[in-house]
């Protein structure tokens, strides 16, 4: 029994610890209506900043916070200001992209100063330890405890009580009404991006602290963990984000100690999936509170797409065709055939979040479902290569719609973020499931892609395959967005009780939706595991989910040329910024923020 | 390609001079250089790795260049960034078999990211050599695919050995890295455990990323063992030996030889104390490919070398002794010197050969080492073993 205990205290410890994350990023939801990627990045700057105060300037512990409190706050007024602000009037969705570019900028910037070797933080607080159950708590986790606990009293009077935090409520209400009243809503905005990016920077250096080590990428997985608990205690409640830390923690605790350790993270976004579709406003929130996106419609927002000249497609569809036979470069044709890849991810994703409002963030689940499908068949059963391709993308369209088919009832942000958790649950259920997907080990030797027979080997030749597949698919797309069922997904994304006014069973719309993407993002999962010969469970992992919404928003959601545009830009930039070497993924970065700075309805715009 | 080349030029040329002192400096061969390819993360969730590569290989390259290069050209290397992602790596595979400078390519570094571009480097006759790749698969592709990279096979009976034979444990509770490398390096060590008659309690497989270890201590205290063995790298490891004196888990701990860097003492801060390894070496080893790397190395950096460092300046020695051997230096012909060459100097192997038919090399050594006031020393005043 006192084990029980045990797992208790373990729980609400490291639930204290994803609450200094927690509350900067509910505050941040509940203002701005966006998650922000670039929280953990953040949380990363305030350890490596805190890391140089203990280690080079050997300041003491209050003046180390004090430090690192300044410089986040900061960085969080310069993120608003020049990552968020200029955004203010495009769709939803730019922002939410421009966190993600930031977050990479800030992650590079750090790991470019200070090497990614991990580094100790010294510990400058006395070494006092209180025994309680089996085990004993130091001094670090009071404090860490008392400064969140501390932080959301704070916020919650400042709230309430202060004409600012009126302010800051009547932003997160309705910006354009608090606007007329005459708030500054940009002032107000600043000042919560300096609240929360401090209360994070802090948390970075207490947890660095903690666990005695950071790395410039502790950041991601914290970010998720952050609105993991953030959703669980409602999204934009300080207090809620408290409790939903601790919960998830506990929860994540006695997990560990019914199943193992690695089902931890099962727990943590099963819990994350249950809430969603249970009580999407949060474990706290009162009845009477409002939908959480109450403004359909404006999350993607209508744009009018460019019209490509026909010639112009024609002489590019030519010249794909002829490349191989033109030049003689393996490389260049390589990964081309990535682009075609991702291009048949990003079609799926641009169907599903474009056309049909549905913003997935977990559509390297589908990839994931479609590849093992169709290695499985081939190596197990030995079935032929095309028929398995076939069956990757017709599993992954079955099981990748009833698996999100709980989310349907959600909108806006909350599908981004179940979809976030369906993907993580897929990944680990791959990891634990070992009698049928080899585990960890993975699945070695999955036979070369093949066709009536041939297999193919030759560079050119898959180049060609999956050029035909993703030509074929997006031609099929054309067709269905031009037909009564896009234009009913449109009214959908548009509009939705409208829509259903009109008669239009949304589940239906979506299911099919998700069913069309999940067989295109199968195919293109399938295609890769024979074209790489091995995969496991990390092969499809959550940064390539970032990168399919990345491709779709940046090409201009539901475009079909714009998936593929964006594909040749973000598969290519990485390979044409080689020569910087170390640098190029913070010129990625870069390059990612002026794209959605000036083009925030994406490349070809919004169909 | 210019200005990285440029770069690669100018970083050897300033490398040459800070290292004058330590060796006698012959001046670099003037010729055409010979290439190898190094396909690995210098950026994203593994760059660390791709960093401490860079370190072992710069090292090498210095002895190697310095004592006449290859047949008068000196030897470089191209490092290509893949975030150890599979589609970046197929990619470079692609843009390294297509240059026809290269002779060889080294990498990459986590399983799904070699073992995805394997299948290029096997059809277009480029050696595919993986210096940490411990995945029982991995040089099944084919015969153009070898490996240095110490088999778990090999290594975790050792480990087994030391642990019930010497230490005396009995109740052994297994926390290892959930991940290919992890999880082979764990059945093996179980099984070799059980037949040494030692009982295995409990065992945890964790993610990666994971940083909270209490929940599962408590768990694996539950199972009541009378000692912890950890397959982990030098970070995890060390986040573990810390989060178990907080549970009040207080039973000896031994790992395995990825645990070696000076950075898991660091990073473990006194919970490191008392701590259990079998590394391939330690820098008091007499042994003078050891003494010669150690030395070179700490006279270089600063600081102490770690096992990653290890492995690459091994790779490249070898490479440097394939390639003044090799009769050409075409690709083909590497790859068959890499099955000819006996007993290359080698810090984790002692003398390096390589089995024919698997394309590894057998026989790692260990030195059974405990962690003693805030560094690695020999356990025991034992010797290294075979």
């Amino acid at each position: 029994m006192t084990s029980w205990f045990d797992h208790t205290i373990n729980g609400l410890i490291i639930g204290n610890i994803y609450a200094l994350l927690a509350v900067g990023l509910a505050l941040i939801f509940g203002v701005s209506r966006l998650i922000n990627f670039a929280h953990g990045s953040v949380y990363v700057v305030g350890a490596y900043v805190g890391w140089v105060a203990v280690s080079v300037l050997h300041t003491p512990f209050p003046l180390t916070l004090v430090i690192v409190v300044a410089l986040t706050a900061v960085l969080g007024v310069v993120v608003e200001r020049f990552g968020i602000r200029p955004l203010a009037g495009a769709p939803r969705i730019a922002p939410l992209l421009a966190t993600i570019g930031l977050s990479f900028v800030l992650d590079q910037t750090v790991q470019i100063l200070f090497s990614p070797d991990p580094r100790a933080v010294p510990m400058q607080l006395p070494n006092w330890r209180v025994a309680i159950g089996g085990g004993s708590i130091g001094v670090l986790d009071l404090l860490i405890g008392g400064i969140g606990i501390t932080a959301a009293s704070a916020l919650f009077a400042f709230l309430k009580l202060t004409k600012w935090g009126w302010a800051v409520r009547a932003t997160a209400l309705d910006r354009d009404a608090a606007r007329a009243m005459g708030v500054d809503v940009d002032k107000v905005n600043s000042i919560v991006f300096a609240v929360a990016s401090g209360l994070g920077g802090v948390g970075g250096v207490l947890v660095g602290m903690y666990y005695n080590v950071i790395t410039p990428t502790m950041g991601f997985e914290a970010t998720l963990k952050g609105i993991v608990a953030e959703v669980v205690g409602g999204v934009g409640n300080v207090p809620g984000a408290i409790v939903g830390s601790l919960l998830l923690g506990i929860i994540e605790s006695y997990g560990v100690a019914l199943l193992g350790t690695s089902y931890r993270n099962l727990f943590a976004f099963i819990l994350l999936i249950v809430i969603l579709v249970l009580r999407p406003n949060g474990l706290f929130a009162s009845r009477r509170q409002l939908p959480p996106e109450p403004m359909t419609g404006t999350f993607v927002a209508p744009s009018r797409p460019v019209r490509l000249p026909v010639p112009l497609v024609a002489a590019a569809a030519a010249l794909a065709i002829a490349l191989p036979l033109l030049v003689d470069s393996g490389y260049l044709i390589q990964t081309l055939t990535n682009v075609w890849l991702y291009a048949l991810l990003g079609l799926s994703l641009t169907l599903v979040a474009g056309t049909s409002g549905q913003v997935s963030l977990g559509h390297a689940a589908l990839l994931a479902i479609g590849g093992y499908t169709s290695a499985l068949l081939a190596l197990n059963l030995g079935w032929p290569v095309w028929l398995t391709l076939f069956c990757g993308g017709l599993v992954a369209a079955a099981l990748g719609t009833l698996l999100v088919s709980p989310a349907f009832r959600l909108r806006g942000h909350y599908v981004s973020i179940a979809t976030l958790g369906i993907g993580e649950i897929v990944a680990l259920v791959i990891l634990n499931w070992e009698s049928v997907t080899r585990g960890p080990i993975g699945v070695a030797g999955i036979p070369p892609l093949s066709l009536f027979g041939y297999e193919l080997y030759d560079t050119n030749a898959i180049y060609w395959f999956a050029l035909a597949l993703m030509a074929a698919l997006a031609l099929l797309q054309l067709r269905l967005l031009g037909s009564h069922l896009g234009r009913t997904l449109r009214a959908v994304r548009d509009d939705d009780v409208a829509a259903r006014s009109f008669g239009i069973g949304l589940n239906r719309y979506k299911g099919l939706a998700f069913a069309f993407g999940g067989f295109f993002a199968g195919l293109s999962g399938a295609f890769t595991a024979h074209m790489y010969s091995y995969i496991n469970h990390e092969t499809f992992n959550t940064q390539i989910s970032v990168l399919a919404l990345t491709i779709a928003i940046l090409g201009g959601m539901g475009n079909v040329g714009g998936a593929i545009l964006g594909s040749l830009a973000l598969i290519g930039l990485p390979e044409v910024f080689r020569v910087a070497a170390e640098y190029r993924i913070l010129l990625y970065g870069i390059a990612l923020l002026l794209l959605v700075r000036f083009r925030p309805q994406g490349l070809l715009g919004t169909v | 390609m210019i200005s990285r080349r440029l770069f690669l030029q100018t970083g050897t040329a300033t490398i040459a001079i800070s290292t004058a002192g330590g060796f006698a400096q012959a001046s670099e061969p003037a010729g055409e250089p010979v290439y190898l390819g190094v396909s690995g993360p210098l950026t994203g969730p593994n760059a660390q790795y791709g960093a401490q590569w860079k370190q072992g290989f710069d090292l090498a390259l210095d002895q190697i260049n310095g004592s006449g290069g290859i047949k008068g050209r000196p030897l470089r290397y191209l490092f290509e960034d893949t975030q150890s992602d599979p589609k970046q790596t197929v990619a470079v595979a692609q843009k390294f078999v297509a240059d026809k400078r290269i002779v060889a390519e080294l990498g990459d570094f986590a399983s799904p990211a070699s073992m995805a571009a394997s299948p290029i480097y096997q059809r277009a006759g480029l050696v595919q050599f993986g210096l940490t790749n411990s995945h029982p698969d991995f040089t099944k592709t084919g015969d153009f695919i070898w490996s240095n990279s110490v088999s778990q096979a090999d290594e975790q009976p050792l480990n087994a050995a030391f642990a019930v034979k010497r230490l005396g444990f009995k109740r052994i509770a297994v926390l290892h890295l959930n991940t290919d490398w992890g999880r082979t390096s764990k059945d093996h060590f179980v099984a070799a455990a059980k037949n040494l008659g030692a009982e295995i309690v409990a065992t945890e497989g964790y993610l990666p990323e994971e940083k909270d270890f209490r929940s599962t201590l408590v768990r694996v205290r539950d199972a009541n063992p009378d000692s912890l063995f950890l397959v982990s790298y030098y970070a995890d490891a060390a986040l573990i030996v810390r989060a178990a004196r907080q549970t009040g888990l207080a039973v000896p701990v031994a790992a395995s030889s990825s645990i070696y860097s000076p950075k898991f003492v660091e990073l473990g801060g006194e919970a490191a104390e008392g701590v259990f390894t079998a590394a391939r070496f330690f820098p008091a080893d007499p042994r003078p490919e050891v003494q010669t790397f150690v030395t070179s190395f700490k006279a270089k950096y600063g600081k102490e070398p770690d096992a990653f460092n290890a492995y690459a300046y091994d790779t490249m020695v070898l490479f440097g002794q394939v390639l003044r051997e090799a009769p050409e230096l075409d690709r083909r012909t590497v790859r068959d010197t890499l099955a000819r060459v006996k007993d290359v100097p080698s810090v984790v192997y002692g003398k390096a050969s390589f089995d024919t038919k698997t394309r590894r090399v057998a026989g790692a050594r260990n030195a059974e080492l405990v962690v003693k006031g805030g560094s690695f020393t020999l356990w025991g005043g034992g010797k290294a073993t075979n």
